[in-house]
């Protein structure tokens, strides 16, 4: 019989695939903005226009909009149209009480480069409006149709592309800059899981290596680790966290060593006991009548013993680690170029998500952080299980 | 009972000699003048020196250390970069807010926790274990702050029944019990959400606790005596598990009170959490470092009240056995 593996493993397997190869397929960079701030899901309710994006071409020199809604954040045409000879063209947008706007125009031979965005002070001033009047309000005064066109002398070649950032967007909104919260969430698992698993595994090499050697030589060395592990952990560990992140810097490489080097506690004390008990087993008498260094048993024999336990401590200890580098993000220490679940939070509670009701940008990243560190939670109790099957009865009571 | 007292108190003495010490090492180590980690960088070259020769920065480091531990004890923690006042003073302020967060906290959902793990254990299978085991799972892997948030987001912001941000209303109300309803309408939420997440974890620990001790041979002697259930549960049973259960709030406190910073930056209460980060943020290092000691020193003095509590709950203490720890 195939043994179906636990629910956690399965997931874990997806986050994986997802973290690495979900970032490959984002057509843009997670960083641009895609639709005004605050968007909402396109999913929800609410009167609020899409995206609108179309075309101008040689062939196809007319776009006509049916703006059914209020005036859009902004309008942005982007690209370069090429004429063969000498002409004169413009570009020309008409409103639904027929009132024409040249946002353009052209003179000339060659290539017509255009980068018209609809907060350029150029752009303002093209309409004949002050630099600090919003331009939108008057290219869409009313619903209708609204028209954008090239007049004059047709182009041999080029295109020009008209985007308007939609009210709504994706699967999970914009935030306060106008970027996917989708495309966020997705990049921030990458980190999650790369500061849970590395810190964890420098945090658990340190816990190894001390608590085996305490536990196995005893005596002096051995209280005083243990008696450091007891001052250690009844310091919060937090504030600690945030002085060194503070003097020491925002870096994430930073933060895995910091996270590592605070975390190896716990590990310590379980591989203390249990090298504890083994040294005081019949065959590590044994190995020792027959000569066998320590530094022979310990790697030897007493590592490869340990491994399952220090298995379930590692998956154990990364939603620890996960949750600490999402506070740390949290409370703004981390580097605000990587982007990173807590670091969403941050922002969300930091540049007003609040009074924008964006609940789109707290739900996602916080279910995210909560669903990684249950899979590992799970998976830990699961090798746990498989190391010690005793536990199993007592777990599930 | 004596030599219990001396090895908590070593103990805690250690505890605090190793927050000062972290301290005074860590912002010495940063890159850079060492004066710069302790006096404002936009001195004049003369005030710089003559901050010099009053932190004792040209004596050897050892001396220095001396000098330093001496002024953590007298809370003599010198002038805050960035308002330019003494730190103590900008602290003293929020030193009450923080033990109103951090022990209406704990209190709560400790005495909540212990209730709800007792009456899970005594009726296996009910609906209060139940909740008890689906509130201690929520609270072993929801981050406080996302939690934080969403209650902040749905119980101040979409439904304003709870202030959106700080320990007091701008103006202060006039009248004691005004601002006293005030404080508490404050703390209500920041509180309540701690309480949110601790007492989860702290039932089940009771409950598995208490499950065990009432499986005990003297738990049957107990009702075949014919003690009331009431009393064979809280005066036998329950009195019997409390060590335990103190230890495991010994060893919860250092988590609780880093939770209590960021539930203070959540809900931007006036308490010395926040005031660390806004410190680390502002490159403020000796407000920092006393923000720091303070929250290092809350924790020991909790610890010391909870040994205390511990040398009256298990009687081995007060015969001079030392405790199964």
């Amino acid at each position: 019989m195939i043994k179906i593996p636990r629910w956690s493993f399965i997931t874990f397997f997806l986050i994986l695939v997802i973290a690495v190869f979900a970032p490959m397929g984002l057509s843009r960079s997670p960083q641009e903005t895609v639709a005004k701030p605050f968007a909402p899901p396109a999913w929800t309710g609410g009167d609020a226009p899409p995206p609108f994006s179309a075309v101008l071409s040689p062939s196809q020199g007319i776009v006509v909009l049916d703006w059914e809604w209020e005036a859009p954040e902004n309008i942005s045409i982007k690209g370069e149209l090429v004429f063969e000879g000498y002409s004169v063209s413009k570009l020309v947008w008409t409103t639904p009480d027929g009132r024409t706007f040249t946002l353009a125009s052209f003179q000339g031979s060659g290539k017509w480069p255009l980068d018209l965005d609809g907060r350029d002070i150029t752009f303002k001033t093209a309409l004949g409006i002050p630099p600090l009047a919003n331009a939108l309000p008057l290219l869409f005064p009313s619903r209708g149709e609204h028209r954008v066109s090239i007049e004059g002398d047709i182009p041999s070649g080029g295109s020009l592309n008209l985007t308007l950032p939609g009210g709504k967007w994706g699967l999970m909104g914009t935030d306060q800059r106008g970027r996917d919260v989708l495309a966020l969430f997705i990049m921030g698992i990458r980190v999650s899981l790369l500061v849970g698993i590395s810190a964890t595994l420098l945090a658990s090499f340190f816990g190894l290596s001390i608590g085996l050697t305490s536990g196995y030589l005893g005596g002096v060395v051995d209280s005083l680790v243990m008696r450091t592990v007891d001052v250690l952990l009844s310091i919060p560990v937090l504030p600690i966290l945030m002085v060194i992140v503070g003097i020491w810097g925002k870096g994430l490489w930073q933060l895995v060593i910091i996270l590592g080097l605070f975390s190896w506690m716990g590990t310590a004390r379980t591989v203390r006991s249990l090298a504890l008990s083994l040294r005081e087993s019949c065959y590590v008498e044994n190995l020792r009548s027959i000569g066998a260094s320590p530094w022979y048993i310990l790697y030897r024999h007493l590592l490869p013993e340990a491994m399952p336990v220090l298995l379930a401590t590692i998956s154990l200890g990364v939603p620890g680690a996960i949750l600490a580098e999402a506070g740390l993000s949290f409370l703004g220490l981390s580097d605000p170029r990587v982007i990173s679940w807590g670091r969403m939070l941050h922002e969300a509670h930091g540049f007003g998500a609040f009074t924008a009701g964006a609940w789109w940008l707290i739900i996602p990243p916080g279910i995210g952080i909560s669903i990684i560190c249950l899979v590992f939670l799970d998976m830990g109790r699961s090798i746990e299980e498989m190391a010690d099957p005793r536990l199993k009865g007592s777990l599930r009571q | 009972m004596r030599s219990y007292w001396i090895r908590r108190a070593i103990g805690a003495a250690a505890v605090l000699l190793l927050v000062i010490a972290a301290n005074f090492f860590l912002f010495r180590i940063m890159p850079g003048d060492v004066v710069s980690s302790i006096v404002d960088p936009r001195f004049s070259p003369e005030a710089k020196e003559r901050m010099r020769e009053v932190f004792g920065l040209d004596q050897p480091l050892l001396r220095q250390f001396v000098i330093y531990v001496r002024r953590m004890l007298t809370f003599d923690f010198g002038i805050s970069f960035l308002s330019q006042r003494p730190i103590w003073d900008e602290l003293r302020s929020r030193v009450p807010n923080t033990i109103a967060l951090l022990g209406s906290a704990l209190l709560i959902s400790s005495a909540l926790g212990t209730w709800l793990g007792v009456q899970a254990a005594r009726k296996r299978g009910g609906i209060t274990e139940k909740v008890v085991l689906i509130s201690g799972s929520i609270s072993f892997s929801f981050p406080s702050f996302f939690v934080q948030l969403v209650l902040l987001l749905f119980l101040a912001y979409t439904l304003p029944v709870f202030p959106l941000r700080g320990s007091v209303s701008i103006p202060v109300p006039q009248g004691a019990i005004d601002r006293m309803l005030d404080y508490i309408w404050h703390l209500l939420l920041p509180a309540g959400s701690l309480v949110l997440l601790g007492f989860g974890s702290w039932a089940i620990y009771v409950r598995n606790l208490m499950v065990k001790t009432l499986g005990e041979d003297f738990i049957l002697l107990a009702r075949a005596k014919g003690f009331s259930e009431s009393r064979v549960l809280w005066n036998h049973a329950f009195r019997s598990a409390l060590p335990p259960i103190l230890t495991i709030f010994l060893l919860a406190l250092p988590g609780i009170v880093s939770g209590a910073v960021i539930t203070e930056t959540v809900f931007s209460l006036h308490g010395v959490g926040k005031y660390l980060l806004d410190s680390i943020m502002g490159h403020d290092y000796p407000a920092a470092g006393a923000a720091f000691y303070i929250l290092g020193l809350l924790t020991i003095i909790s610890n010391l009240a909870a040994d205390a509590a511990y040398a009256i709950a298990d009687p081995r203490i007060k015969v001079g056995r030392r405790a199964g720890m």
